[in-house]
């Protein structure tokens, strides 16, 4: 399909879609994907129908941690309203201000057209659009949703689709390759034990380095990632696939366990207070050989001139005693406000958004991943084929990375992150209770808890346990949380 | 004939309108003009928000719907038992107390060094303003940074001088943490305290001190007999201001330590913020938020009976 | 009641024999204060002798409150010495050693003590034990009749009461030197004048040599052993209250000392004829054979005061004319004086002055 045709389509739905059922619609757009009606789509792009359509898209998105790619995507979003004739604003808000600002726009029932999150925003649920048509045409285009992420953006209790996606982004261990090579490990940990094994080996070879391993236990995103990531590769989970809470087991005071060897052998108190930034910069400062945490604090390095770039390497998600596991570093995930001027108008943005990943991924430098692998594939490729060959072009991206990486395939571990990562509410879906969970930093503090002495591991899991089934049983009451036959 | 035309003058020459009162002259609805602005202002920002926040604390309310289904005291049955909250209230108690305890001791040291002549006490007084003038987000960053648990400057000075000999981490370690907060909430109050303690002090008659000295009082003994009770009334609204000020605060723990490590440094604000705006049960935290309440009515007391008070003394 | 120190016969001291004579309890060697470019104190000499009440008297900022100041060790002299006791007062000696008292013309009692508190302070830090201070106190309470208000703080307390209470604080601890900073003058006019009687009495009884400022004519002369009259940071004269009235040693002294003025009259191109109001009468009311200037008094206002009249009016000298000049007559002279007419009125040979016209100072200076 071409970028044209899309665009074609695009302006059917606008002037439709308040009209027509999403039965309707969907034919529409087969007809208008087929072509069929080409001619008389184009007569109703009249001036009649732009007097009646919104003259203005706002947007609010994160300030990106990779910063070239808000200086493609201003200008981009720009464009598209240039060539709509109409008027396109971006506004950006720091990763730790999105949820606060969100609620305020839902509080005054105002604000953008279309906002974007870094993780499911499926407490705003109720406030936010079904999205299920542009997801679906989104399939329709370019192939299925990668599974982790439709469980990011789709409620099947609801049965509704919250959110868009077009990215996430993987998140795996980045290592400094000098400092293991001493201890023994070439290629980096590859399980969860190697990181005590060979931190212990660091810690007595290398005393220069103050955090052997940095792994976050403290209030922040990254370490509610890191600790998911032990929790599930140790077999334990907050839920199980139908959000019956299953976090009290056997399995988590394992993980728990681990974690408090993990504190008390090879790292420090620094991990408590870790947060978006500060592991980065201890990796790069030479502070710690081990963080779990995307390719954002090498490309830092590289864009800084960093001699400590080249020693940067990456390994996947590490293997516990049941699998190897971790959760996305970011989910990217756009929802439509129901009180949105212009709906359709977001609408036709997203989809246009997403015929052009490729740009988007590139400008992130990699650090975004397609949500829609057809998303990044060659445009003559048939749908069929998309998913296989956008997986391709990524793989070969990160084998030879543009960015100028020594040696070119360094970042070649991400070609498998699909893989090893998953969603927040794994092995079920995010929901608004899983929401809470992350933002209240329920796990974090479990395993803070348990590594620092506060509560032995098992009472940790209890005191987590307790404060879950409250949150989900609170968001069951609110409907919006299926499952209720807790463990 | 001159005289009574020269009498009628005033009268005969003047226009009509000017001698109708005007607005100005009206002081009743002048005076309710002036003051409908302050009372817009106190409707608006602080009436409508207390009467929300009421209204929330009683209600299901999540950041994701508008809808006030009334619960009760349900909100408040779930936060009483919480430790996280029991510790956010001890917190909050904790923090004020002891960071305007340290306040009184740095401000009234700070005016009595300030109220001496010396060279360069204009850049002295300058500098010590400079912490109440820089806004809180940028302040705050300065002190993630010297604070942090990697690069701590004041780590590297301590082991330098060899005051420590292992590695503070102050965001790490609940106890390092509460100091840390309670240091920046002590930089932001001292120099609005040392101002009002400086003005205090130069309310106070020189003869007062002088008749001290006279009496062979040495300086302790002026400063905390004669000195320190004078100043003292002076010295209650600094402190109350604080109380209110340090006790409602949010951006200095969210700022520098997000309540953690493992939530134990949130004070009853920042709970609040992280239940019911991260966490979307804006019920929860407008609940966790109210505990406030009856602390600041006693507060709000007191600083009124001083100042009044003050006002009849003077 | 006998004065147990009468002034000294010196009639009028010259600075630089003072230093010269016998040595005073408190004597003060050409003193300096100066701020930046102003002279507050410029040169003073100055002995007090023990047992003596001195009144420093002067318009205000003539340096009297900065030359006690320095007495008391609140200011610093920029130069120039001062001996307490014969022992030189220089910086290192701080307040609380030099064994004085002041009293302020605020009373500067300390708001949030009791008058208990307050008397009992200089006590307290000198660190004398309590029974003892209690004693003390009690004592001087008793003296000043504010017994029943010790338990009163400063606010709950009428001016004069304040005043006992300041006095009481400055007594209590037995100084070497009493400093009275015009402690009467916040105390209203009938007041005034029983607190004047009893000062006096107390500081004669207590024999505290007392360095007394203040700018209140009648309080120094009803005071004062002796008064030292400062104009400008320097003395101007220093006598007792009767020589510094009789005879102003200049046309400074003389128009500030007196009620109203002493009458200046240009006589000629270098002098200038002085004499008080009271001297000046009409010519039948002096007595016959008495030696007296002639002049004709062309009345403009009378005022009746009661115990006396006040009359305005003008004179011509051969070297100018309609030179104003004010009567003060008696009630006991009961001659009509109309306003508007002349009359013949006449001084007294022995009450005129004669003072330098280019430097305003006294040719008579000394004869009695």
């Amino acid at each position: 399909m071409s970028d044209e045709e899309s665009t074609k389509w695009v302006r059917v739905s606008t002037d439709r879609l308040r009209r027509v059922t999403r039965r309707d619609l969907l034919k529409l757009t087969a007809a208008g994907a087929a072509g069929a009606t080409l001619a008389g789509v184009e007569r109703l792009t009249g001036p009649y129908i732009v007097h009646a359509q919104p003259r203005e898209l706002r947007i609010m998105t994160w300030s990106h941690f990779v910063p070239a790619f808000d200086a493609w995507f201003d200008p981009f979003a720009r464009a598209w309203g240039t060539s709509k004739n109409i008027r396109v604003t971006v506004d950006h808000v720091s990763f730790a201000d999105i949820v606060p600002r969100a609620t305020a726009e839902v509080a005054a029932q105002q604000g953008h057209d279309c906002y974007f999150f870094i993780a499911p925003p499926s407490q705003f649920e109720p406030q936010v659009l079904d999205l299920a048509d542009i997801n679906q045409e989104a399939e329709r285009r370019y192939g299925p949703l990668v599974p982790f992420v439709r469980n990011s953006v789709y409620n099947p209790h609801t049965r509704k689709y919250f959110g868009f996606s077009d990215n996430w982004v993987p998140d795996p261990g980045d290592y400094l390759k000098s400092v293991w090579a001493n201890v023994g490990y070439v290629n980096g940990p590859r399980t969860w034990d190697d990181l005590i094994t060979a931190g212990q080996r660091i810690k007595q070879r290398h005393p220069e380095i103050q955090i052997p391993i940095g792994i976050g236990f403290s209030q922040d995103i990254d370490s509610n990632m890191a600790t998911r990531a032990i929790m599930w590769s140790f077999g334990s989970s907050v839920q199980d696939r139908n959000s019956n809470v299953v976090l009290n087991s056997e399995e988590t005071v394992k993980a728990v366990e681990y974690g408090v060897r993990l504190f008390r052998e090879v790292m420090s108190p620094a991990v408590l207070s870790w947060n978006a930034a500060s592991n980065n910069l201890a990796l790069n400062a030479r502070q710690t050989s081990y963080i779990l945490n995307s390719i954002s604090a090498y490309r830092s390095a590289q864009a800084q001139g960093l001699p400590v770039a080249n020693d940067i390497f990456f390994t996947p998600a590490l293997r516990g005693p049941a699998r190897a596991q971790v959760a996305t570093h970011v989910m990217g995930v756009w929802v439509i406000w129901r009180f949105s001027r212009a709906p359709d108008l977001a609408k036709e943005f997203l989809l246009h958004f997403l015929d052009n990943q490729r740009d988007a991924i590139m400008a992130s430098r990699l650090y975004n991943f397609p949500s829609y692998w057809g998303s990044v594939a060659d445009r003559d490729v048939p749908v069929a084929q998309k998913p296989e060959a956008g997986r391709r072009w990524i793989r070969s991206r990160v084998f030879q990375d543009p960015f100028g990486s020594l040696p070119p395939d360094k970042l070649k571990v991400l070609a498998d992150s699909e893989r090893w990562s998953t969603n927040v509410g794994f092995p079920g879906t995010a929901n608004p209770a899983e929401g809470e969970i992350f933002d209240t930093y329920v796990i974090t503090d479990m395993f803070a808890k348990a590594a620092t002495g506060q509560l032995s591991p098992k009472a940790a899991v209890e005191e987590a346990d307790r404060r879950v089934k409250e949150i989900f049983a609170k968001w069951r009451r609110a409907g919006l949380v299926g499952g209720g036959r807790d463990r | 004939m001159a005289l009574p035309r020269e009498a009628r003058r005033p009268f005969s020459t003047s226009v009509a309108p000017l001698r109708r009162r005007t607005l100005a002259d009206r002081e009743d609805w002048l005076g309710r003009l002036m003051l409908a602005p302050a009372l817009v202002y106190v409707v608006a920002l602080v009436g409508v928000p207390f009467a929300l926040a009421l209204a929330l604390a009683f209600s299901s309310a999540r950041s994701g719907s508008l809808e006030f289904s009334w619960v009760g005291l349900r909100n408040f049955w779930t936060i009483l038992p919480d430790p996280q909250f029991h510790r956010a209230l001890w917190n909050t108690l904790r923090f004020t107390l002891v960071s305007q305890a340290l306040v009184i001791v740095l401000a009234v040291t700070a005016a009595h060094v300030l109220s001496a002549a010396f060279v360069g006490r204009r850049l002295v007084r300058f500098l010590l303003l400079l912490p109440w003038a820089a806004p809180v987000a940028l302040a705050a960053i300065g002190w993630t940074w010297i604070f942090d648990s990697t690069f701590s400057v004041i780590n590297w000075t301590m082991l330098w001088l060899g005051l420590t000999k292992r590695w503070l981490y102050w965001f790490g370690e609940p106890q390092l943490a509460t100091a840390a907060i309670i240091i920046v909430h002590v930089w932001r109050m001292f120099p609005f305290a040392t101002v009002i303690t400086l003005a205090g002090m130069s309310a106070i008659p020189q003869e007062i001190s002088e008749a001290a000295v006279i009496d062979g009082a040495g300086f302790w003994r002026r400063f905390f007999q004669v000195n320190l009770p004078l100043l003292l009334p002076i010295i209650t609204v600094a402190v109350l201001f604080g109380v209110v000020f340090t006790s409602t605060d949010l951006s200095v723990v969210y700022l520098l330590t997000r309540g953690g490590p493992y939530n134990s440094t949130h004070v009853l604000s920042s709970l609040a913020f992280q239940r019911g705006i991260f966490g979307g049960d804006l019920g929860q935290g407008a609940a966790v938020a109210l505990f406030l309440l009856p602390v600041l009515v006693v507060v709000a007391i007191l600083m009124l009976r001083t100042a009044r008070r003050a006002e009849v003394g003077a | 009641m006998r004065p147990r120190w009468r002034a000294h016969p010196v009639l009028c001291l010259r600075a630089e024999r003072v230093s010269a004579m016998e040595t005073g309890f408190v004597e003060i060697r050409n003193l300096h204060k100066h701020f930046g470019e102003v002279r507050a104190v410029d040169g003073v000499d100055l002995s007090i002798k023990e047992g003596e009440l001195l009144v420093l008297l002067g318009p205000s900022g003539c340096g009297k409150t900065t030359l006690m100041r320095m007495i008391a060790g609140l200011e610093v002299p920029t130069a120039g010495q001062i001996l307490i006791g014969g022992e030189e007062v220089d910086e290192d000696v701080p307040p609380r050693a030099r064994g004085v008292a002041m009293v302020f013309q605020s009373y500067a009692l300390y708001p949030h003590k009791t008058a208990y508190d307050n008397i009992a302070f200089p006590l307290q830090a000198a660190g004398m034990a309590p029974a003892a201070i209690r004693g003390r106190v009690q004592g001087a309470a008793k003296r000043f009749s504010i017994g029943h208000l010790l338990g009163r703080r400063p606010r709950q307390l009428s001016g004069g009461e304040r005043q006992r209470v300041a006095l009481s604080r400055a007594v209590v601890r037995d100084p070497k030197v009493f400093l009275f900073d015009e402690p009467l003058s916040n105390l209203d006019a009938q007041l005034r004048a029983i607190a004047r009687y009893e000062l006096k009495e107390l500081q004669r009884e207590l024999g505290t040599t007392t360095v007394y400022v203040t700018h209140d004519q009648v309080e120094a002369m009803g005071l004062g052993d002796r008064i030292a009259v400062m104009n400008q940071g320097k003395v101007r004269q220093v006598g007792t209250p009767q020589h510094v009235y009789d005879h102003p040693a200049d046309t400074f002294v003389a128009t500030f000392l007196g009620s109203p003025p002493m009458n200046l009259l240009e006589q000629d191109a270098h002098t200038i004829l002085g004499f008080r109001p009271e001297s000046f009468v009409p010519r039948q009311d002096i007595p016959a054979g008495t030696d007296a200037a002639v002049f004709q008094f062309k009345v403009r206002q009378v005022e009746y005061l009661g115990a006396d009249r006040l009359i305005y009016g003008a004179v011509d000298t051969p070297h100018r004319a309609g030179q104003t000049v004010i009567a003060d007559l008696p009630v006991t002279i009961t001659t009509p004086v109309a306003e508007g007419r002349a009359y013949e009125f006449a001084v007294p040979r022995r009450a005129l002055r004669h003072f330098d016209a280019a430097t305003g100072l006294a040719r008579d200076r000394g004869a009695a």
